[in-house]
């Protein structure tokens, strides 16, 4: 008997348990899950997604996230683009050090910057605005954009850039026209990892945001209410947020592999 | 189509902090006539490439300048030089089809399409790439993508020149062959200036009409294959082109004759007047040959090469390589070696120095 499928099998259900968990909460009524463990709903309800599509506390934080996470994954990789291709093309005073220096601004935990940024943020007036989060953002996804794009870049030869301009291209044409399409699988695997950081990413978001731009992650920690728990409530959220993720992972599955390959992931 | 020339060109790479520049290029002044095959002959690390780069536009040389038809080009991108250059290893447009790849530096110079397929279809014929016009360029096998590359530089019609830096590295013994008289072929069609970059003698001598021997950053000698074998300028060109490469032996002038380990030589006296410092005869194997006197050796290896042997023979401390016929009997007591006079060489300094007779 072949029984090669048992150990992966244990894995997954181990991995997908606290996922399950999450999705079967979310189906309940708040007073059933504290009244005790119950592997599936005993009531049935969809309620709890109801309030979050109808509730605007509750479905605007989607948009806010989803607003700050398209412009800060725009910001980056557009910035990180031509930086890569300078880390990969031209040798100049300097360039290893930088290259790991900004790596280094990954090392800092983020709880560091959030002061100095609110107090930024305060004085300019961008706080509590979308841009502010996403450019905040840019500090961790510029540098990881330009990690992972500069290892796709490295990948092409220098021979190709040369070539189009033996053919007949100025710098800009080849970069927009041939260039990028070339990397674009590495353009993919950029975005998805912005996209990523930028959505999981809760206390920056938090703190430089109170009404207008206040994203569902902060939405979700308020556990209670003026009308007591509402677990189930907050268990649908929390589904609701794994899907965006879970959708760009789809169009990037192939890409991410060749990253790894190229130890830039 | 166009003369190119070099006026005192010199380049160094940018170099790591705190260090002086090392030229890569040593000063070159030369000139490649329009309408040559120039094959550029050199060990890996000469400056071949650079050479190219620099014809291309892809370098500015730190020094000197480049001439097109006496026109000042150094400045130029190279866009607008209209040079065609095909690498070591090859380059497509992934994101394209062969046909698109081939018709690309076409359409980039605004040729109709109906003549630009026209001229696709003929390149695409020449390289036996037709059945494969109109898939992704990208699943080629790296031969197939090479001959891309190829035909991309040989598809444009006015091109002031077309540069090959070693194209047939990554391609079949069999194929490499037939590809190189293709190129011959074609340069005779066109009559478009061609300069070919190689570490393979075989490659460069049966390509091109001049040789330019590199060495070391700089040009060493500039000539006909025959002219190269004959009298070879500098030890290393004699060293390099030949197989085996000449034999250089030291030697000490006396009463202005020279002489190696005591035996004088008979070949005329040379012409300059100072010749302090390295002084080297050298003799190419084909022109070394047992005697019944000259110079005593000691036979050390015979390898048999079919159609002739190379025997390897040792004076005192020098080894001397010689070409002997397949027919030819190899003496096996107290064998004497002679050199051919006229095809000696005397090196000052690893420059050749002129002789006169007697």
């Amino acid at each position: 008997m072949n029984r090669k499928w048992i150990l992966p099998t244990l894995y997954i259900l181990f991995l997908m348990l606290p996922i399950y968990g999450l999705l079967s909460m979310s189906f309940k009524t708040t007073n059933e899950i504290l009244g005790g463990f119950s592997f599936f709903p005993q009531q049935f309800t969809l309620e709890n997604y109801t309030k979050i599509f109808t509730d605007p506390t509750w479905y605007n934080g989607y948009i806010n996230s989803l607003i700050y996470v398209v412009i800060n994954t725009f910001i980056s990789v557009s910035v990180a683009l031509p930086a890569a291709y300078a880390f990969s093309r031209y040798r100049f005073l300097g360039d290893k050090h930088l290259f790991f220096w900004l790596l280094t601004n990954r090392m800092a935990p983020p709880a560091v910057f959030a002061l100095p940024f609110f107090q930024l943020y305060s004085s300019i007036e961008l706080f509590d605005t979308h841009i502010a989060v996403a450019l905040a953002h840019c500090l961790f996804n510029i540098p990881l954009a330009v990690w992972i794009l500069e290892g796709f870049m490295s990948g092409i030869p220098k021979e190709l850039d040369e070539t189009a301009y033996l053919d007949g291209y100025s710098f800009w044409r080849f970069f927009i026209r041939i260039f990028i399409p070339t990397i674009a699988a590495g353009i993919g695997v950029a975005m998805f990892f912005c996209f990523m950081y930028s959505w999981v990413e809760l206390l920056l978001a938090q703190t430089l945001t109170s009404v207008e731009a206040k994203p569902i992650a902060a939405t979700m920690t308020r556990t209670a209410s003026t009308s007591g728990y509402e677990l189930g409530l907050l268990a649908a959220a929390g589904s609701l947020t794994i899907i965006p993720g879970a959708f760009v992972i789809y169009f990037v599955r192939n890409y991410i592999a060749k990253g790894f390959a190229l130890g830039r992931v | 189509m166009s003369r190119i020339e070099f006026k005192d060109v010199r380049h160094a790479y940018p170099p790591p902090a705190g260090q002086a520049p090392v030229y890569a290029l040593k000063e070159i002044s030369q000139v490649w006539e329009d309408g040559g095959a120039y094959a550029l002959l050199g060990p890996s690390g000469c400056g071949k490439t650079t050479l190219l780069n620099i014809i291309s536009g892809l370098l500015t040389p730190s020094e000197g300048s480049i001439l097109f038809d006496g026109r000042d080009v150094t400045r130029q991108p190279t866009a607008a030089r209209h040079i065609a250059q095909v690498f070591q290893f090859p380059v497509v447009y992934d994101t394209m089809t062969v046909f698109d790849n081939l018709a690309f530096p076409l359409r980039n110079r605004g040729m109709p399409e109906a003549r630009a397929t026209e001229r696709v279809t003929e390149i695409a014929e020449m390289l036996d790439l037709s059945d494969r016009l109109h898939q992704r360029a990208a699943g080629l096998t790296a031969d197939g993508k090479q001959k891309i590359s190829l035909g991309r530089g040989l598809v444009r019609e006015e091109v002031n020149a077309i540069l090959f830096d070693e194209p047939l590295t990554v391609i079949d013994p069999h194929l490499k062959w037939q590809l190189r008289s293709k190129l011959k072929e074609l340069h005779q069609q066109i009559g478009v200036t061609m300069i070919y970059v190689t570490h393979d003698q075989v490659e460069a001598l049966t390509f091109a009409d001049q040789v330019v021997v590199m060495y070391d950053g700089g040009v060493v000698q500039v000539g006909t294959p025959v002219e190269l074998f004959n009298r070879p300028k500098h030890t290393f060109v004699g060293y390099f082109i030949g197989s085996p490469g000449m034999n250089v032996l030291p030697c000490k002038l006396e009463n202005g004759q020279p002489v190696f380990a005591n035996n004088l030589l008979s070949s005329g006296y040379p012409a300059d007047a100072d010749l302090s410092g390295k002084l080297e005869i050298g003799i190419r194997p084909e022109f070394v040959g047992f005697g019944d006197d000259g110079i005593p050796v000691e036979i050390q290896k015979v390898e048999d090469l079919g159609r002739y042997q190379v025997v390897t023979v040792k004076h005192e401390a020098e080894q001397i390589k010689m070409l002997v016929g397949e027919d030819e009997a190899i003496p096996s007591e107290s064998p004497m070696i002679q050199f051919d006079p006229e095809n000696l060489h005397i090196y000052h300094d690893d420059w050749v120095v002129e002789t006169r007779n007697a």
